[in-house]
């Protein structure tokens, strides 16, 4: 049985293909102005890199910003219900997760995960986008770095600096303000990732306090932030290799529980 | 009588605003969200009527004064004896918050916001009417009185903090009284005590059908969508002829109870709560019943709740009539202005319950703390009884429409009833 999960994100759009159990193909691509067309465009360059057709897949699911953009799937889901299948497909069975943090562009999401694994409670950041990936993106932006520089920089630094993270807009006047002072860019990046952690700390620990913890999203491929949202948490995050697919991976898991689900009513 | 509650050495000259483009663009929500209803698949087939009311403008047939009021804590009662139409004056326009904003601080929720902005208009509501009357139902409304006091006639009725009849039941049938003895002395008129009896009876009508209404929308609702509910509840305090309303509602009651109870419905069943949602901000209606959930029932000021209570006089004596509408309108009123949330969080439990909903849905209006401080108590007693709990916590604005939406689906997937 082959089952594809389409993950349209703000930011990018991934594309899992899923044969028992076994990632056959995970591919990504920035979701453009068109995320529908751009979901479509990927689905097919996906099946094509796997050796597929699109009748070869039994089953398709889309989840994301834009899961309705895209007519592809038999299943529409939320990213949250998707992520916590993902993880729980991952997870090791000796180290159940309970806590998942999913970083993404435009939205930063905290789930409580029960011990079945089922959703329990969950928390998005409100309308805007201090607490989210595309803070980060501002910034840097700011300080002339290319992000993957940003993130070097901040890891580079060994003083700490106040910064608040309230609002995504005056954070840049914020920086603006201490690039006048000469403070280094590095302590600079390093004070931004501190000030997000500490607000996506605080939406951890109104929804969860219970370990293992585990970190997905585009977020979590940043070592910065990982670092940083680790030492506000005090906490041990596990951040799985492929941690960007993890919500089409579930997506993927979704469209295969609903078919075997109609299988088994059959 | 104004001069008791406002110093009149103080007083500023009114202030208008006459903003075309503010009004095209509150006009183009109206027709927004019209256009929006017109696509539900079963409405009832007067609900025309309701939208009329909803929309405006007053229909002010044969002279009849008008009275403006705010909350749900007013007993209008007093206005319909004294032969006057009350009108709800609260605003849900989004489009009407900024201008609000040109006169108020921008830090005030925007139910305040906006309802001021009507203040601000020529031919807005409030200058159509011959008083206003304000509870100090929280601290945006207690200076809005004093503001407005500026503009019309104003009344500003104090409410106890504590919904305690053994501490404060005196002091608030005076303050009824005295609201009575206000609107009687702007209008010219005299109350009578038969007349008083007479709109309590009109009201209790209408509790009778918004009871009979949500009976049957609870068994079906499919029958009746929550969005036109609302509509029929707020065309009856929109300043619509209350007679005329009775029918027309009649009417309604019998349609949808003609559907007859639905055995097939597979829609998450739930309770809103929370604050008032006024005609046209309905998003948070829309998103409810767009993501495959129903509300079955409310403890809205604007909802159902608002005249779900009659008032109950078992004796006619003038101090027994004022009691019992201290009792309905102060002691029995759903406000969280008011220091216990016992019986706010009973009422919910009990909705739970008899309506065998699967969740409860809070929508929180932005800079309204008094809402927003009830949540941490609710959300710990549902999640305790296991009882599925969503916060909407938002504003007029629909920029967040998208994220609200990825919230409310995936809460009915916890639920259990998404797909």
């Amino acid at each position: 049985m082959i089952c594809a999960g389409v993950d349209i994100g703000s930011t990018t759009t991934k594309v899992v293909l899923l044969q028992n159990g076994e990632v056959l193909a995970a591919v990504l691509a920035p979701s453009g102005n068109l995320p529908g067309r751009t979901a479509t465009r990927l689905y097919t360059e996906t099946l094509a890199q796997a050796g597929l057709s699109e009748k070869d897949v039994d089953a398709v699911a889309t989840t994301g910003y834009g899961r309705r953009l895209a007519d592809l799937g038999d299943l529409v889901m939320t990213e949250i219900k998707a992520c916590a299948a993902g993880v729980l497909f991952r997870q090791a069975a000796d180290n159940p997760i309970h806590t998942v943090i999913d970083v993404g562009g435009q939205d930063t999401k905290v789930l409580a995960l029960d011990d079945q694994g089922e959703v329990e409670d969950f928390s998005m950041n409100d309308k805007c986008a201090a607490g989210t990936g595309r803070f980060l993106e501002m910034l840097a932006h700011k300080l002339e770095l290319s992000y993957e520089d940003f993130v070097a920089e901040a890891l580079r630094s060994e003083t700490t600096i106040q910064m608040n993270a309230t609002c995504a807009v005056f954070a840049e006047s914020e920086v603006v303000g201490l690039l006048a002072r000469n403070v280094p860019k590095c302590d600079i990046a390093a004070a931004a990732h501190q000030a997000i952690a500490a607000r996506i700390s605080s939406m951890v620990r109104r929804v969860s306090q219970r370990g293992a913890y585990y970190f997905v999203g585009g977020g979590a491929r940043n070592a910065a932030l990982v670092r940083a949202l680790a030492e506000q948490l005090n906490q041990q995050l596990i951040v799985p290799p492929d941690a960007q697919f993890i919500v089409a991976l579930g997506a993927a898991l979704g469209a295969r529980r609903k078919l075997e689900g109609r299988v088994e009513k059959r | 009588m104004t001069a008791e509650q406002f110093d009149t050495r103080y007083a500023v000259a009114p202030r208008f605003a006459g903003d075309p483009a503010a009004r095209q663009r509150a006009e183009l929500v109206v027709r927004q969200q019209l256009q929006h209803l017109a696509k539900l698949t079963h409405r009832p087939g007067n609900i025309g009527w309701f939208e009329k009311q909803v929309v405006g403008p007053l229909d002010q047939r044969q002279g009849t004064p008008l009275i403006g009021y705010f909350c749900n804590t007013i007993p209008v009662e007093v206005a319909y004896a004294l032969g006057a139409r009350p009108v709800q004056l609260g605003c849900g326009n989004p489009a009407l918050v900024q201008p609000g904003e040109e006169v108020l601080s921008g830090e005030i929720c925007p139910l305040a916001k906006s309802s001021f902005a009507t203040f601000l208009t020529a031919d807005g509501t409030p200058r159509k009417c011959a008083a206003v009357v304000i509870p100090t139902s929280c601290d945006a409304k207690k200076k809005l009185g004093e503001i407005v006091a500026d503009f019309r006639p104003t009344f500003m009725l104090n409410l106890p903090p504590e919904q305690n009849t053994a501490r404060y039941l005196r002091l608030a049938v005076a303050e009824v009284e005295r609201m009575a003895t206000f609107l009687a002395d702007v209008l010219g008129r005299r109350l009578r005590r038969r007349d008083l009896l007479a709109a309590i009876e009109l009201t209790r009508h209408r509790s009778v059908l918004v009871r009979r209404l949500q009976t049957a929308r609870a068994a079906n609702p499919a029958a009746l969508s929550v969005r036109d509910f609302f509509i029929i509840i707020q065309a009856s305090f929109a300043g619509a002829d209350l007679t005329e309303w009775l029918h027309e509602t009649t009417r309604v009651i019998s349609e949808v109870e003609a559907a007859g109870p639905s055995h097939t419905h597979q829609r998450t069943p739930l309770i809103l709560t929370g604050a008032p949602i006024f005609w046209p901000n309905f998003k948070p209606l829309n998103l409810i019943e767009e993501c495959g959930a129903d509300v079955v029932a409310d403890t809205l000021c604007t909802g159902a709740q608002s005249c779900f209570d009659p008032v109950v006089c078992d004796e006619h004596s003038w101090s027994a009539l004022w009691r019992a509408l201290a009792q309905r309108y102060i002691f029995a009123s759903p406000c969280p202005c008011f220091i216990s949330q016992a019986t706010r969080l009973s009422r919910i439990l009990d909705l739970v319950a008899e309506f065998k909903a699967e969740g409860v849905v809070n929508y929180g209006l932005r800079l309204c703390p008094l809402f927003d401080m009830e949540v941490y108590r609710l959300s710990r007693i549902l999640k305790e009884r296991r009882i599925p709990f969503a916060n909407m916590r938002t504003d007029y604005s629909l920029e967040d429409t998208e994220q609200l939406r990825v919230r409310l689906e995936a809460f009915l997937e916890t639920v259990g009833a998404g797909t």
